[in-house]
């Protein structure tokens, strides 16, 4: 009687240190998801375009591609 | 004897159509480097001595045409020059231009209205350069653009001659 309350306590231990394991993996498992960032897919040069009114301030000029390729002309 | 026919040797190598193909200015030299794609030069265009080279734009919607004819002396070239824009350019407006001798822009609409051309003519010794630049109706090549590659050409040219 005495020995099987031992293998009851040692099997009781041991189930429990395995529960703990489990949740300490899954507790880092979970932190470790909320930590990775998926990097951005890389996306190729993209030309954009300003009006007159755009980020060249105003100042009347377009860029574009145009006769002196891709720079800056009058409106 | 042997001087004379030397020189006069040098001479007629300078006129061999091969070294035409050095003699237009390629766009490029005065906008970003990958706006034009040249086509093959055409040597003798119309039978005569020179070169006639052509650039497109990426775009498509712009060309550039740059004839040069080499001819016996500066007169044959001023005479050359002189009807170039004669048939391509409509109700066209004529400026004098600070290219070469005789430098002339004239500006205006193709005869049928589809695309502006600028047609710039001018000569240097006995090279008479005829330079159009064709565009979308509301997009003519800005003066001064027409007028630096027209730069560009005329010291080409005069290099050529030099050499």
């Amino acid at each position: 009687m005495r020995k099987i309350g031992m293998v009851l306590a040692i099997a009781a231990v041991m189930s429990g240190s395995m529960t703990t394991a489990q949740t300490t993996y899954a507790a880092q498992s979970s932190r470790d998801t909320n930590v990775y960032i998926q990097p951005a897919v890389p996306i190729g040069p993209k030309v954009q375009m300003f009006d007159c009114r755009g980020t060249t301030g105003d100042m009347g000029w377009f860029w574009r591609d145009g006769w002196r390729g891709w720079a800056c002309y009058p409106c | 004897m042997g001087i004379g026919t030397t020189i006069g040797g040098l001479g007629s190598a300078a006129a061999q159509p091969n070294d035409y193909g050095t003699l237009p200015v390629d766009p490029s030299l005065v906008t970003d480097s990958l706006a034009y794609n040249a086509a093959p030069p055409v040597f003798d265009p119309s039978g005569q001595p020179g070169v006639t080279a052509v650039y497109t734009h990426r775009g498509g919607e712009r060309q550039i045409t740059n004839t040069i004819l080499v001819l016996p002396d500066a007169q044959a070239a001023t005479a050359a020059v002189g009807g170039a824009a004669v048939g391509k350019v409509a109700n066209g407006q004529t400026q004098p231009a600070a290219v070469g001798s005789g430098g002339t822009i004239v500006s205006g609409m193709s005869p049928d209205g589809t695309k502006s051309v600028t047609v710039l003519t001018f000569t240097q010794g006995n090279a008479a350069a005829t330079i159009e630049f064709d565009g979308p109706p509301r997009d003519p090549a800005p003066a001064d653009f027409v007028v630096e590659l027209g730069q560009k050409q005329d010291t080409a040219i005069k290099d050529w001659q030099a050499a």
